[in-house]
């Protein structure tokens, strides 16, 4: 058996002939992790994950789930999902809801019954149970719909914006449920937009942009190399350009300015996505970028230095600096990229430090 | 598969009982059968409940109970509620089955699950037409213990009606799907059936028509060329009394006349006109015979809905007793008719054109009409299978 619940190569789809929703994704999803994926809109997260469904065929596929070819029909007897924006037929009640999608996986009736009544206790909507759907909230249609998705006792579990629409307390539920069956070695692929939700619960995550993987691993490995140090001081006396002068004044060596990204001509007003970590609109930033003479980046805003190093002793001269002008410290702390820093890179143009352009690249003449 | 089968059956059932429609349906079933149960016949005429309404050519002296109630069943009982009221409720109750499974949020959830899709999709079908199923059998039911207790006869070729109705609405229930797969829209393809029924209506309409009308130009070359070799004796009758009385034929200017068919003109005018109204009469066969022929083949590649209800009727009431209720109707024998032409309300006519329908073979009516469904359901199963939902 092989330890890869999802091993996906050269997989695409372009729509009728033009628009290239994915182009060639190369995945690896292991048994018993948690896996995320993320993309902007329009990047080929749910035609990747309707194609694992078999809810769209592809234009080319070469992958394997659970072992068996993408697109086996009787390897979907181990697999729950839960589709984005699903809908339930309104004349059902929460149990036959369980009970129709359960016996459509071709799981026995005493075993539905029990599945049934126990998902329904884990998703919080017992005593919804011989309601009708059509009187539930939209919350409680999505932790049915979770409770679907794993009537069958599900290998592989696929949940496709999970959290939409479901209140914090909901949520915080939904990821004890994901939490539960990580631990009891069942893979789950999520899709979702929350990046911050994501951050909590995967252990590795691929971001798509416009129909391919740009980055994929755990956090760590995908953060690797982009650590750095941010130093804030208590404000000196006189305005922020003081704070400035003093934080460039403690900067060790030779220190080379930067020109900081450009606006695009023509545009005006919001200023670009840059690839930089947590770096807020350009425009409202009072500050220096640069870099020092060993190549480490800097960048100093208002009364905050970031020094993008892994290495605790390439701050320790500033430290010393500052001290012996008698800057006092307010603190100092070791940040990684956010899961959406990391989001926020992938989809932006490292050339032009713009936003990639949202959507599915469409086919032009000619283009092979 | 067993489970699966089971549990979109279930499912099917619950979707038709919330519609509401499937107990609106029965229910007005029963109170037609209510109805059936409550007409009888006796010696004066027909009976509703304890009214007696005199009707001289529609007694029990001229026509049994069991052909009476079959005649009714036929009639309005299969022939108007069956097949146009009913249907147009079957098809109203079950044409959003497909529009609604393959709506955003449903399809990919009952995609994900280990069912194929034609299995899926063929399922789905096949319950729809289980509302059709039913609900005529219940009607049926019901009507054979009105038969069995009224008319005091067993006649069980009246559950009949269950696959014949089928088959019926079956053939328009795959245009429905096809139609609901392509527009995803249940009003779209209710719609566009019912413009489909239409079609074939006024295309069944028009066979009709034609056979009327060629078989009318067949009866009318019989009568002229009847009326032709009546008009040939009296000539040669007239012929023959002048030779008994010695007396020659001669013409306006007093000049004998030796041919013998000029004979026959000189002593009889009328022969002229009738020898001319045989090849007009081979003429109007030829061309509706033509028509018909046409209308036949455009036919063939629909599917037979007026022919394919009219197979019950084939099948509960023989030849004899539709010729027997001819002539007791009109008292009119075949061949009697000496007039110009026959009118199209002709005993004879009627008789012919019920005969052409009723010798339509069973292979031609259902075959073909399985063959347009099979045609149709594989188009729908293709687009089905193919589609990214």
């Amino acid at each position: 058996m092989s330890d890869l619940a999802l091993d996906l190569q050269h997989v695409a789809k372009t729509y009728r002939g033009k628009v290239r929703a994915l182009q060639g994704i190369e995945m690896a999803v292991a048994r018993g992790e948690v896996f995320g994926l993320l993309g902007p809109n329009g990047a080929g997260k749910s035609t990747l994950v309707k194609i694992l469904m078999t809810v769209i065929s592809p234009s080319q596929c070469q992958g394997t789930m659970l072992g068996k070819p993408v697109g086996h029909k009787p390897t979907l007897s181990d697999v729950g999902y839960l589709p984005e924006h699903h809908r339930f037929p309104p004349y059902l009640k929460g149990g036959q809801v369980l009970d129709f999608f359960g016996a459509m996986g071709n799981v026995p009736r005493r075993e539905r019954r029990r599945r049934a009544a126990e998902l329904l206790e884990v998703v919080g909507i017992a005593d919804w149970a011989k309601k009708k759907v059509g009187g539930y909230s939209k919350g409680m249609r999505q932790r049915l719909g979770i409770a679907q998705a794993l009537m069958n006792d599900p290998k592989l579990v696929v949940l496709d914006e999970p959290t939409d629409g479901v209140d914090p307390v909901g949520r915080r539920d939904i990821r004890d449920i994901v939490a539960r069956l990580r631990d009891e070695q069942r893979t789950i692929f999520i899709n979702s937009h929350l990046l911050s939700e994501l951050e909590m619960v995967c252990d590795r995550v691929a971001i798509l942009v416009q129909g391919r993987v740009r980055q994929q691993g755990t956090l760590d490995e995908l953060t690797e190399g982009q650590h750095r140090y941010e130093l804030e001081i208590v404000p000196p006396q006189g305005d922020a350009s003081d704070a400035l002068d003093v934080l460039r004044g403690a900067l060790p060596g030779e220190v080379t300015e930067q020109e900081p990204p450009k606006l695009p001509a023509g545009t005006s007003g919001t200023p670009p996505v840059r690839a930089e970590p947590n770096a807020p609109p350009f425009a409202k930033r009072i500050g220096f970028l640069g870099t020092l003479a060993d190549g480490t980046r800097v960048e100093i805003e208002r009364m905050t230095l970031r020094i993008s190093t892994s290495d605790p002793k390439a701050v320790e001269p500033v430290i010393d600096r500052l001290r012996a002008r008698g800057v006092t410290i307010r603190s100092l702390q070791q940040r990684r990229p956010s899961l959406e820093d990391l989001f926020m890179q992938a989809v932006t143009d490292p050339e032009t430090g713009m936003a990639l352009k949202p959507g599915a690249e469409r086919k032009t003449k000619g283009a092979r | 598969m067993l489970t699966q089968t089971l549990a979109l059956c279930l499912d099917a059932y619950r979707e038709l009982n919330a519609r509401k429609l499937f107990w609106i349906t029965m229910g007005l079933n029963i109170m037609v059968v209510v109805v059936y149960a409550s007409l009888g016949i006796n010696e004066r005429g027909v009976t509703f409940w304890h009214w007696t309404f005199d009707v001289p050519l529609f007694n029990a002296n001229l026509i049994s109970p069991e052909l009476f109630y079959k005649l009714q069943f036929v009639s309005w009982g299969s022939g108007l509620w069956l097949t146009w009221v009913a249907v147009i409720l079957a098809l109203v109750s079950t044409a959003g089955l497909i529009p609604d499974l393959i709506s955003g949020g449903v399809i990919e959830t009952v995609l994900s699950k280990p069912i194929g899709r034609v299995r899926l999709l063929l399922t789905k079908y096949v319950f729809g037409l289980m509302f059709v199923v039913l609900q005529v059998f219940v009607f049926s039911l019901g009507c054979f213990l009105v038969m069995l207790i009224r008319g005091d006869t067993f006649v069980p070729e009246l559950f009949l009606a269950v696959p014949i109705v089928v088959s019926f609405f079956s053939f328009l229930f795959c245009v429905c799907v096809l139609l609901g797969l392509i527009t995803r829209s249940t009003v779209a393809a209710l719609l566009l059936t019912f413009l489909f029924w239409f079609v074939i209506f006024m295309v069944n309409l028009g066979d009709q028509i034609m056979v009327q009308q060629r078989e009318q130009a067949i009866v009318a070359l019989e009568d002229a060329e009847r009326n032709l070799e009546n008009q040939i004796t009296l000539a040669d009758r007239f012929i023959e009394r002048r030779e008994e009385e010695g007396r020659t034929i001669e013409d306006a200017d007093g000049n004998a006349i030796t041919g013998p068919d000029e004979q026959r003109v000189a002593m009889n005018p009328a022969l002229e006109r009738s020898r001319q109204r045989v090849p007009e009469a081979e003429q109007a066969v030829e061309t509706w015979n033509t028509w018909s022929q046409r209308v036949f083949w455009l036919k063939t590649l629909l599917p037979k809905t007026g022919e394919t209800t009219g197979l019950l009727e084939r099948w509960l009431i023989s030849q004899e007793d539709i010729n027997k209720l001819f002539e007791e109707r009109t008292g009119v024998n075949p061949g009697d008719d000496d007039n110009d032409g026959p009118a199209m309300n002709d005993p004879r006519v009627s008789r012919r054109v019920t005969e052409v329908f009723r010798s339509r073979s069973l292979a031609w009516v259902l075959g073909t009409s399985f063959a347009f469904e099979f045609v149709i359901l594989g188009i729908a199963t293709l687009i089905f299978v193919r589609r990214d939902f």
